[in-house]
């Protein structure tokens, strides 16, 4: 199955973007991506001429909108009509991710910690959520640059908790994309591993997105297999207990140094691998942009999840480079 | 012929925030095209000591308290604050869009064959329709609005 780079949060000028979706299409295409999704505040009118775009800028593009409520914005993506925020109090946002699921579409907390009203209007996150299984991702990383971000921090941990209390959510990019400025930042890539069944490319990113087949990255792109028992499992499988009689499993961390060529640069350096749990760091490796595989084993004791992630130093930052979602673990 | 088919003025106030105002008008049998004028003001807060305390009292609430202080700090970047109120359609059938953006001016289109960015063209069903205004935020002690929509046969 392909990884499909993604930049799953835009704007046009059919809400306060100030790009057409031509230019949009065009710019992302020059930055590697092979797929956009567009997430227009409170409307869907800006994919009117998608399938033309499409073929000309030779890129995906989801449709989604991204819920601009006074109480949080959320995005939607896979929707193919519009679902409508208007009705919706700080206690009723369950009822409008149903909407947003029974229209085959999923619900994602975007920027759930930006500083709020009246600086940015409903952008910090106030909806009661009663059930988190019912979130389907979290924008952990917004904006360029966005892992050495406070607000982003803040976000990740957020995942990481909701991780550890069992629920199986996913984690994702987005760049919040409103116009073609050149950024000399790093550009954040969610990839999503879309299997290569039936259905439009919306419904397949919305098929990886929901089973947490993705991986988030300022550079190379990181997988994660797991070795456990007879099996092998990658990034949104949930390893079965029966599995893990053995007590441990070995972790292979892949760093594809590859992708996007000539788009993105860091110094040469060794990379650190944290393959990280609901137990803290499991075990720790490192990688070369010439040796990109790293072997670990882990404790299969206790694990409900594990992610890799990818530190190293970036415009004289040590930050997090890249992060795979969660591999499950079945107990 | 342009005809008027609603001309309304309002006020709303900071605890307006978070509310919507619905105005609904018949259309009739032949109307091919609405145009409808929005415009509120002032669209910043001027009062910059004013300003100030609202954006304090933000950072403090939606930061984490190791990070107010630094943030506060720089609480000029976040100047100036703005009122922010939407339009969104609906017709006596179906949602007809939104222009979410911060112009405080619009002039927007919904036709047959034609309409503005956020918006969707397509038949004109006869009937009740709404025009919703969205109070995403009052800053400033009071903010007027007036709302003018046209019908063309």
């Amino acid at each position: 199955m392909p990884w499909i780079a993604c930049e799953l949060h835009t704007h046009t000028f059919h809400s306060d973007g100030r790009q057409t979706l031509r230019e949009l299409a065009a710019g992302a295409k020059a930055l590697g991506f092979e797929c956009i999704a567009l997430t227009d505040h409170n409307t869907m009118t800006g994919l009117q001429d998608k399938e033309t775009i499409e073929r000309e800028a030779g890129l995906a593009i989801v449709s989604g909108m991204e819920w601009t409520t006074f109480y949080g914005h959320m995005v939607t993506l896979g929707v193919t009509t519009y679902e409508d925020w208007r009705p919706v109090g700080p206690g009723d946002i369950h009822r409008g991710i149903a909407r947003v699921h029974a229209g085959g579409g999923i619900a994602g907390m975007a920027h759930p910690f930006r500083i709020g009203s009246p600086i940015c209007t409903g952008c910090f996150w106030e909806f009661d959520i009663s059930d988190w299984n019912d979130i389907d991702y979290i924008e952990v990383w917004s904006g360029t640059f966005p892992s050495i971000k406070t607000d982003n921090a803040r976000a990740f941990r957020l995942w990481t908790d909701k991780l550890n209390e069992g629920c199986r959510i996913a984690a994702t990019s987005g760049r919040d994309w409103h116009s073609q400025e050149r950024t000399e930042e790093p550009v954040a890539v969610t990839y999503l591993n879309m299997d290569e069944g039936a259905g439009t490319v919306t419904e397949r990113a919305v098929r990886a997105l929901a089973a947490g087949r993705a991986s988030l990255t300022i550079g190379p792109l990181v997988t994660m297999e797991a070795v456990c028992g007879s099996g092998s499992f990658v990034i949104g499988d949930a390893v079965p207990a029966a599995e893990l009689a053995e007590g441990r499993c070995t972790i292979h961390v892949h760093a594809d140094f590859s992708v996007r060529r000539g788009l993105w640069s860091f110094p040469e350096q060794t990379y650190t691998v944290h393959v990280t749990g609901n137990n803290g760091v499991a075990a720790e490796g490192t990688v070369t942009a010439d040796r990109p595989d790293c072997r670990v084993e882990v404790q299969a004791e206790g694990l409900r999840w594990l992610r890799a992630e990818l530190w190293g130093t970036v415009r004289g930052v040590r930050a997090l480079i890249a992060v795979t979602n969660a591999i499950y673990f079945n107990r | 012929m342009k005809k008027l088919v609603l001309d309304v003025q309002g006020q709303v106030a900071p605890v307006c925030s978070r509310s919507h105002i619905t105005y609904r008008f018949p259309l009739g049998e032949r109307v091919r095209k609405l145009t409808i004028h929005f415009a509120y003001e002032p669209k910043n807060m001027d009062d910059k000591d004013q300003a100030k305390a609202l954006i304090m009292d933000s950072i403090a609430k939606y930061t984490e308290p190791e990070h107010a202080e630094r943030v506060q700090a720089k609480w000029e970047s976040f100047l100036p604050l703005k009122n922010l109120i939407t339009v969104s359609v609906d017709d006596p059938v179906s949602h007809r869009g939104a222009g979410h953006r911060h112009d405080p001016e619009q002039v927007l289109v919904i036709a047959e064959a034609e309409a503005s960015p956020g918006f969707v063209q397509g038949p004109m069903p006869a009937g009740l329709w709404d025009v919703t205004l969205s109070m995403h935020a009052v800053v400033t002690d009071s903010c007027r609005y007036t709302l003018q929509i046209w019908g063309e046969e």
